[in-house]
């Protein structure tokens, strides 16, 4: 019993979790207006969605938002991880604690003193608005993504390059680069998944001129049941099912 | 080469947002409030593409009007009645123009040059519409729903449904209890507010976004509706009923608006106009149940629409009903802090 | 030589990181403590007296009332996460490593489709009409459907499934990390299992429960639109209070003060963390 029981409790914490989302893809394909009942199965749902200009600007904002933020994040983050580990400096425990308090501070209370930031400058709410938020939240999990990596890294060998004559940035692009490059992907599609899925700071953040997907389906919820949503989840799991394979496959060549 | 195509993603991202050639026109709505086809034949006309964006409050409209303020990002909105004269009284509208509206003159008389923008000098009226009582009839058994009282009796404990809105649901609680819904005096709200903290155990939820979901999605029975929601709702749930209480309905009505630092006043404009088109306001009418204060439009409607009693109300409807006004700053502060306390009462 | 060569690069670097977050982090959260400070005004939106009074108005009871409802609902939330996911990641950790990476893969990708969607894929199981009653209904356990929607137990259901893996995964990576020598040794020394369990599974797992709760309790005041839509705008979370102080009521400072409340809220729980970390660094040392 001892050896099953923990797998049955296993099994049934999966199947909770998952049955919403098992309800989502199923009721995508449901020709019922209500969403309660089953009425045949139609593509009816993705048709409306994809009909839907609004809803298909939005996922295309979405999308851009999600490839700059992650982009910039990655970059960003590498560099601070980088510097954090390679190098000594004044007050590396307070840059250290202004990214842990990033990542846990609740999104709400990043997403009030965003706002209040760009109120203050003047900055107009919109893509560059969203694009800074994004970043600075997906910040930290970037840096500790790579800085995992490069703990188990040997020191001897950045120095070695360096002491044969490369210069810091030739060192960097050259050795360290490839060594954190499963660690940039890694953390370029966690930048990715927490942008795309944000809906706290954009609630926050954005205007008119950029709607985003996690906006436009908070509008469409809020007034009701919308069998569009469905469709539109079910899409959402299966590329971002599909980029993860993708991901996947990647870094197991390359680790060939 | 790496750098190369980093730097191409991220010029194509950032012109992906910015570059937009095609005209665009903010519109900043009501949810569902508006029917697709409107925008769409909008933009089959002119060209200019229609974004439109929801709130579910007044208020929302308003902090969020104000927070863009200097951007000016949105170039109308719709606020109602009581809103317009406020936003005008603090300088936050551009005027209107009425050389460029050529269908201005066919809004019903009774609905244009009142108190709260004279002239029109800041606002064009959309749609008016009534906050009614809504019961679903296979549900509340058989005693007649027939006031705002009726919400009170312990029947519908916990199958009570409330708009999202400050204004009207203190509007019911001064009514109920013979005050004017407009009322500014501090005791007549307080009593309300009294008399409302009764009525909160009962309440299952509040709804401005679309309060007809909560009768279909069978949460409540009875409760507060706008008429077209009601109308809206009876295509979908044929039991679900419109009354005018006996202590009076509410009576709004939503204008669109110009924002003081609007981009493109010249779509407003255009836009305002194309509404204001006889068969575009009738078909708005027939589809989302309000009523529309276009006379021309009116003669246009379907007959099943013009006579539906949910969208355009009989003389009788209307004995009692009152119409929203701008009650002040100040009492504005007692309904906002009696509206908390209601809220947060648990 | 060298360092003249490596400045120009490490200057860049660091002047990034350091303008990114003092400018994103450090200024936005001294103006949020700022306008905490500050006088609502209806017109603009902040003026000057300065004042305590917005810190005052957090212990009035209308707006106590709501935070230690929030609070409660977070905690009921934290402790529901607590009792499903410490088990849970426990069996986790005894599988093979194969099969650990696929199930922690599992618990992620739920993530992959939006929370907003997955909270409204929620409503549809927990409605009136809804699949739940429909099904106890169609198996006879109940004759008439259960009040779900619109109620705490919702926003508390609707808390816990989007926030359970941020519990599971500081807690799988502690037990990942409890070495079986341990429990053997604890074993071999007499210990039962209870005394085992509570005097080295427990303390060891601390940290990770700790973890655990600052990633879930935190969050789970903030989730705004949990509440609203499985809620029903009558069960309100700190995050709907700040929003809407923020967006609809545009009292500012008030709002501005109950973020510091939440953040205040957070360092005690990081302080907490970390002293449990230190205590059993020593113990060890010990």
């Amino acid at each position: 019993m001892s050896r099953w029981l923990p797998k049955v409790y296993l099994a049934l914490v999966y199947g909770l979790l998952y049955l919403p989302i098992l309800v989502l893809v199923v009721f995508s394909f449901n020709r019922s207006r209500t969403g309660y009942s089953w009425d045949g199965l139609s593509l009816h749902w993705y048709q409306s969605l994809f009909n839907n200009h609004a809803m298909v600007q939005a996922m295309w904002n979405s999308l851009w938002l999600a490839l700059a933020a992650a982009t910039v994040s990655t970059l960003i983050g590498a560099l601070t991880a980088l510097a954090l580990h390679r190098y000594r400096f004044r007050g590396k425990r307070v840059l250290n604690g202004m990214l842990f308090v990033v990542m846990m501070s609740p999104e709400i209370v990043l997403a009030i003193s965003l706002l209040a930031l760009f109120l203050l400058v003047g900055l107009q709410l919109g893509f560059v608005s969203l694009l800074l938020a994004h970043v600075t939240f997906c910040l930290p999990f970037v840096v500790i993504t790579v800085m995992a990596r490069l703990s188990g890294f040997d020191e001897r060998l950045p120095e070695a390059a360096r002491d044969l004559g490369a210069s810091e940035f030739t060192m960097t692009r050259t050795v360290l680069i490839p060594v954190i490059a499963p660690a940039l992907l890694a953390g370029w599609l966690l930048g990715f998944t927490l942008s795309l899925d944000d809906v706290v700071v954009s609630t926050f953040v954005s205007g008119p001129s950029y709607e985003i997907l996690p906006l436009r389906i908070y509008s469409m919820v809020r007034v009701g049941l919308k069998p569009e949503v469905n469709a539109l989840g079910t899409l959402l799991l299966v590329c971002s099912l599909m980029m993860l394979m993708l991901s996947q496959w990647i870094l197991t060549r390359s680790k060939r | 080469m790496k750098k190369l195509a980093l730097a191409g993603l991220l010029a194509v991202t950032l012109s992906g947002c910015g570059s937009d050639d095609q005209q665009v026109l903010n519109l900043y709505n009501w949810s569902e409030y508006m029917p697709q086809e409107v925008l769409d034949r909008f933009q089959e006309e002119t060209g200019i593409r229609v974004v439109y964006t929801t709130y579910d409050s007044n208020e929302a409209m308003y902090a969020r009007i104000k927070l863009l303020d200097d951007s000016g990002q949105y170039d109308l909105a719709v606020p109602s009645t009581y809103y317009v004269n406020k936003m005008r009284n603090e300088g936050l509208l551009t005027p209107i123009d009425h050389s460029k509206l050529s269908n201005y003159g066919q809004l019903d008389p009774e609905l244009t040059n009142l108190n709260i923008d004279p002239d029109n000098a800041y606002s064009i009226p959309y749609l008016w519409g009534t906050t009614g009582l809504a019961y679903d009839a296979s549900d509340v058994g058989e005693a007649p729903v027939t006031a705002w009282a009726d919400l009170w009796k312990d029947d519908y404990s916990g199958r009570v449904m409330l708009t999202n809105d400050m204004r009207e649901v203190f509007h019911i609680g001064l009514r109920v209890l013979g005050y004017s819904g407009n009322s500014t005096n501090p005791q007549e709200i307080e009593a309300a507010y009294n008399k409302l903290t009764e009525l909160m155990p009962a309440v299952r939820t509040f709804n401005s976004d679309a309060p007809r979901m909560p009768y279909l999605e069978g949460e409540t029975d009875i409760g507060m509706i706008w008429n077209g929601e009601a109308v809206m709702g009876k295509a979908d749930m044929p039991s679900l009923e419109y009354v005018y209480p006996q202590e009076g309905v509410i009576v709004w009505l939503d204008s669109f608006v110009i924002p003081k630092n609007a981009k493109n006043v010249d779509a407003a404009h255009q836009f305002i106009d194309f509404v204001m088109r006889p068969d575009i306001s009738a078909l708005i009418s027939e589809d989302i149940g309000y009523a529309t204060p276009n006379l021309a439009a009116r003669e246009q409607l379907d007959p099943a629409v013009a006579n539906d009693r949910a969208s355009y109300p009989t003389a009788v409807d209307l004995e009692q009903s009152e119409f929203q006004e701008d009650v002040g700053d100040e009492a504005l502060q007692v309904y906002t802090k009696y509206w908390e306390l209601l809220k947060a009462g648990r | 030589m060298h360092n003249s060569h490596r400045q120009p690069f490490r200057t860049a670097v660091l002047v990034l990181v350091w303008g990114w977050l003092l400018v994103l982090v450090l200024a936005p959260n001294l103006l949020v403590v700022g306008t905490s400070v500050l006088t609502r005004d209806p017109l603009s939106f902040l003026s000057l007296p300065l004042t305590l009074e917005n810190y005052a108005r957090l212990i009035d009871p209308l707006y106590l009332e709501v935070f230690l409802h929030s609070l409660y609902m977070a905690a009921v939330t934290t402790v529901c996460c607590l009792v499903i996911g410490y088990p849970f990641a426990w069996a986790l950790s005894r599988l093979s490593k194969r099969q650990q990476t696929l199930l922690i893969f599992l618990l992620i990708v739920p993530f992959w489709t939006n929370s907003l969607v997955r909270t409204y894929a929620l409503k549809l199981l927990l409605a009136t009409n809804g699949l739940i009653n429909n099904g106890l209904l169609a198996i006879g356990l109940i004759d008439e459907p259960l009040t779900l929607l619109y109620t705490e137990l919702a926003v508390i259901i609707g808390l816990v499934y989007l926030l359970l893996p941020f519990m599971i995964l500081p807690l799988y990576s502690v037990f990942e990390d409890l070495r079986d020598e341990l429990l053997l040794a604890s074993h071999d020394l007499g210990a039962g299992r209870w005394p085992t369990f509570i005097h080295v599974v427990v303390p060891l797992t601390l940290p990770g429960v700790l973890a655990g709760v600052l990633l879930v309790l935190l969050p789970a005041m903030g989730l705004f639109f949990v509440a609203d839509i499985l809620g029903g705008s009558r069960n309100l979370l700190v995050g709907n209070v700040i929003k809407s102080q923020f967006l609809d009521a545009r009292d500012w400072p008030f709002g501005a003060a109950a973020s510091v409340l939440l953040t205040a809220a957070m360092a005690l729980l990081l302080f907490a963390h970390r002293l449990s970390r230190r205590r059993l660094g020593e113990e060890a040392e010990v």
